[in-house]
């Protein structure tokens, strides 16, 4: 029993050749069932824009016939998407699932959104029955490393992009965005992402000044808020705590002395501009002032940067967290190979043990016959109490995985004893496993 | 008893050090283990630091505001708590360092030089001096918290303003709140400092002959009352805030420090018991 993985990501191939191998719901439905029919005993898929990616668990997969079975039905032929596609077996498969998870294989490290991806994805394979005992603990143990990145590192925190970095200036500037009100200038596409996360995360109220009026109203429409005429905007400047700027215009659209009167009509009251505009809208003076803070393109790059760089250093802690996880993920499977193990040597015992006692119960007196029964069984327990004991717990320290296997198979083959009945524990994929 | 004040005198600075680096790594290295051992260890320094005043009180009888050592490690052990007050009311769990770093100084200078004085002039033992003492020190204490998160404020607003992004803007709390919080301070100090000199004013004509309105302490305190009274003043009526309210804070703490530290040095009166 191995677990493998096949799949093809930003890493591995661009847009254009990923595309190809992008399977809708539908598709994943009817793939899934020829795999699990040919194949795997359990499989899943996760699609999405980044990555296609196939997990299955089966004996013995013909890896190159599941290749070509997946690109036959997409109908894809050329060389180069076979060779962006990657392979990998049981700890290494299992261990690209968790970096998925906690976000150190995203494109954006730390964006872990794919976690819901890959629920939507297992549901839909649960429900097409192609899941079992493996890929539920599998995926069950992805989102604990999911969950412990997020609430055990901060590779997830700050923003990382320009239009966030802008919503995360005024958290530092203002403690509670609902009591402030925001002036979105121009309709850019930036200052409009920058808007509707300021909307998003709860701003009080919204205006927006546009040199085309229809264009402003519309915009208010959509992400809520007013729209007011262009030439009026100086007049707002005292009412709001937040001002985007993002218009094509050859002079400044804000000065330092008209923001010095409005500083003084708003009581000297924090404001905040961010001036998105190329050229820039605001005149660089108007940082020099009390209480006001203006940033521009420059300075939100920069805070993404440090973010990104930030996300990058808490890598090394998230590795931690997955070795912990893929540990722990093994000696369950372990502990799968190891119970049957112990029964089946138990049964043989009892079995040797019956057979004796029935041959020979008859030399015994009556009276006596009971207390041979229960010192037989006494002996046969005393007997298999250690190698029980060894066989769950390992004999101690330096007790590797591969030490624990082959005891397992060593007292397998001494006794006997037939390898567990596809349970999915057999001794070739354990020993793959941990060679991984 | 008195080795164990002996062996607690020694232990506090340590236990305030370990408190101050748990907060500071947890600020500047982000380590998950210094960020849930913090507060609890603050805790313990707190209980240990009471229970340690208290044993004080009760073996030397009289309260440990008989010299300039004890009543620095009263201010250590007022500052400390006001902070943990401040953690737990607000949430606000990322300034500990900056604000538990002068607990520990004070803590460690009382420990040095700290002396077990049994026989204390009559003067000293009084109920209306406790309530005067104590409610100075609380008064102070509020101030210098204030001033802390007046520098950080003042910290933060320059790296927002010439876009320095680092630990610094990344751990502080939001420019707002470090105001709220520096001017709550402010409020309380001066509540305090206000019952201090009210009390002061009852029970030193009473206590002293040579009393005088004149007296440089007395003189020293009132302008600290006064220049924090018109910074409250200024923020309700004239609107002030942001940096220029900070300022005037951290202005009016050092005028306070200098009050208690070279006035009462320098300048002899009445108004001086050790």
């Amino acid at each position: 029993m191995e677990l493998c993985l096949i799949g093809i990501n930003h890493r591995t191939a661009l847009v254009d050749v990923r595309e190809k191998l992008w399977f809708s719901d539908e598709e994943l439905r009817s793939v899934l069932s020829v795999l699990k029919a040919k194949y795997f005993s359990e499989c899943f898929i996760i699609s999405t824009c980044n990555r296609t990616e196939l997990y299955g668990i089966g004996d013995n997969v013909p890896i190159e016939d599941v290749i070509r079975y997946l690109l036959e039905f997409k109908s894809v032929s050329n060389p180069e998407t076979r060779g962006a596609l990657y392979v990998l077996r049981n700890c290494r498969a299992a261990s690209h699932l968790f970096k998925l998870a906690s976000g150190t294989d995203s494109m954006i490290v730390g964006d872990i959104q794919i976690l819901n991806q890959v629920k939507t994805h297992y549901n839909l394979a649960l429900e097409s029955q192609t899941t079992g005992t493996y890929a539920a603990k599998l995926v069950q143990t992805a989102f604990h490393v999911g969950k412990r990145t997020r609430f055990e590192t901060s590779i997830c925190e700050g923003a990382v992009s320009v239009s966030y970095a802008a919503v995360e200036l005024s958290n530092k500037i203002f403690s509670n965005l609902a009591e402030k009100s925001a002036l979105l200038i121009g309709a850019g596409e930036t200052g409009e992402i920058t808007a509707k996360n300021l909307v998003a995360r709860g701003v009080g109220r919204l205006t927006i000044a546009n040199r085309t009026r229809s264009k402003a109203d519309e915009l208010a429409g959509s992400i809520g808020g007013a729209s007011i005429n262009f030439e009026d905007l100086h007049a707002h400047l005292k009412d709001v705590d937040i001002v985007i700027s993002s218009v094509n215009s050859p002079t400044y659209i804000i000065t330092a002395d008209q923001v010095r009167r409005t500083m003084r009509e708003r009581s000297n009251a924090p404001l905040l501009i961010v001036d998105i505009g190329v050229p820039r809208n605001i005149d660089p003076e108007v940082n020099k002032l009390d209480n006001v803070f203006v940033h521009t393109m420059d300075s939100l790059s920069r805070i993404v940067d440090q973010n990104m760089n930030r996300r990058r250093t808490e890598i090394p802690a998230v590795n931690a967290i997955i070795f912990e996880e893929l540990s722990s993920l093994v000696h369950w499977f372990e502990s799968l190979q190891v119970n049957p193990t112990i029964s089946d040597l138990r049964e043989m015992f009892e079995s040797v043990r019956a057979d004796e006692v029935k041959k020979h119960i008859n030399r015994f007196a009556k009276d006596d016959r009971e207390l041979v029964e229960i010192v037989t069984k006494r002996i046969v327990n005393k007997l298999l109490h250690l190698p029980t004991t060894n066989l769950k717990n390992g004999t101690g320290s330096g007790d590797s995985i591969d030490e624990r296997h082959s005891r397992i198979d060593a007292i397998r083959t001494l006794f006997g004893l037939h390898k567990p009945a596809d349970n999915g524990a057999d001794r070739s994929a354990s020993e793959k496993t941990s060679h991984e | 008893m008195k080795t164990l004040i002996f062996a607690v005198n020694i232990l506090l600075p340590l236990a305030y050090a370990g408190t101050v680096w748990a907060y500071a790594k947890a600020f500047f290295k982000n380590s998950i283990l210094a960020k849930k051992i913090k507060t609890p260890l603050l805790a313990v320094t707190i209980l240990v630091h009471a229970a340690y005043l208290l044993a004080r009180t009760v073996l030397f009888d009289h309260p440990p505001i008989t010299t300039i050592f004890e009543i620095m490690s009263v201010i250590a052990f007022s500052i400390a708590f006001s902070y943990r007050v401040i953690e737990y009311v607000t949430n606000t769990r990322n300034t500990g360092y900056f604000i538990l770093i002068l607990p520990f100084i004070f803590q460690l200078i009382s420990s040095v030089f700290i002396q077990d004085l049994t026989d204390v002039r009559s003067v000293l033992r009084s109920h209306l001096l406790g309530a005067h003492v104590v409610s100075a020190i609380l008064g102070y204490s509020a101030f210098a918290i204030s001033a802390v998160y007046g520098f950080l404020y003042l910290m933060l607003y320059h790296h927002i303003k010439s876009n320095r992004f680092g630990v610094v803007y990344e751990n502080l709390p939001n420019l707002e709140k470090l105001e709220g919080l520096a001017i709550t301070a402010v409020f309380s100090g001066f509540v305090l400092l206000t019952i201090a000199i009210f009390v002061g004013l009852i029970w030193l004509p009473r206590a002293f002959e040579n009393f005088s309105y004149f007296d440089p302490k007395l003189v020293g305190t009132v302008i600290v009352w006064a220049l924090y009274g018109t910074g409250l003043i200024s923020k309700r009526a004239i609107g002030w805030q942001g940096r220029k309210i900070m300022i005037l804070s951290i202005v009016a703490f050092t005028v306070s420090v200098f009050s208690m530290t070279v006035i009462n040095i320098f300048f002899s009166g009445f108004h001086r018991f050790y």
